[in-house]
């Protein structure tokens, strides 16, 4: 979607556990939610 | 469905406001989520960066990432947070553009205003504003920032088109976007998407 909404050089970070230990973490195990950083840039 | 949305956005931003109204009055209550220092470490922050923080400053921090991981910010850079919270991410922010440096954090929900007002404040940072406003329609100048980052509040919007829309906009040529947030590796069936409560629970 960053790609579709007009971004380039997108870069996406490593998978983080957010939740982890947390009382959302059975429903993020059931869908594999994990957390990410995403990098984009607007073009010149 | 609202417009080709999953959900009436007005709902659900309603829903996410009085969720987040919680974590602001009572941060320390248990919720789906993790918060405050114990986050701040396990997704990876700088932890004397966090340290010097006063707790005001962190206790009610909710994010889902790091927004700094893929690249720390310069000195004197101009950012735009969206759905600031508790002002954590604007903090961490404040001192990494430094003196010359000015953030705008922008939240919703009345008492994340107060506390991350109160935290700047207390902390006496002048490079720092916060703003009430909603991300779909940022209460930002055209062009005006060289970064815009955001933690764990884009997935909590029904139309995030017109978020990023919104970020073209006040994001000056060349500037980017640093975000955290959440991404499922497994589909969510249709009618759960539907569901507001699954959204913010």
């Amino acid at each position: 979607m960053l790609e579709q909404s007009g971004f380039v050089d997108v870069r996406i970070g490593p998978p983080v556990d957010t939740f982890g230990g947390a009382g959302g973490e059975s429903k993020a195990r059931l869908f594999e939610v994990f957390g990410y950083a995403f990098l984009a840039h607007k073009p010149t | 469905m609202t417009d080709g949305l999953p959900v009436d956005p007005l709902a659900l931003r309603e829903e996410v406001k009085s969720k987040y109204r919680a974590v602001a009055v009572d941060p320390h209550r248990s919720y789906h989520f993790h918060t405050g220092r114990l986050l701040a470490r396990r997704l990876g922050y700088d932890e004397a960066v966090v340290a010097a923080l006063p707790n005001s400053a962190v206790e009610a921090f909710a994010g889902v990432g790091n927004p700094f991981s893929l690249g720390t910010l310069k000195r004197g850079e101009r950012v735009v947070d969206l759905g600031s919270g508790g002002g954590f991410d604007c903090f961490i922010a404040a001192g990494q553009v430094g003196p010359k440096g000015r953030v705008v954090g922008v939240d919703m929900t009345e008492e994340m205003l107060a506390r991350s007002r109160a935290a700047a404040a207390a902390m006496g940072l002048h490079n720092v504003e916060f703003r009430q406003g909603v991300i779909e329609d940022l209460p930002v100048e055209n062009g005006s920032a060289d970064v815009v980052i955001s933690n764990g509040v884009i997935n909590l919007c029904a139309d995030k088109r017109r978020v990023f829309a919104e970020v073209m906009r006040v994001l000056k040529p060349g500037g980017r976007l640093q975000l955290a947030d959440i991404a499922n590796g497994k589909e969510i069936p249709a009618g759960a998407l539907c569901n507001i409560d699954l959204w913010t629970d």
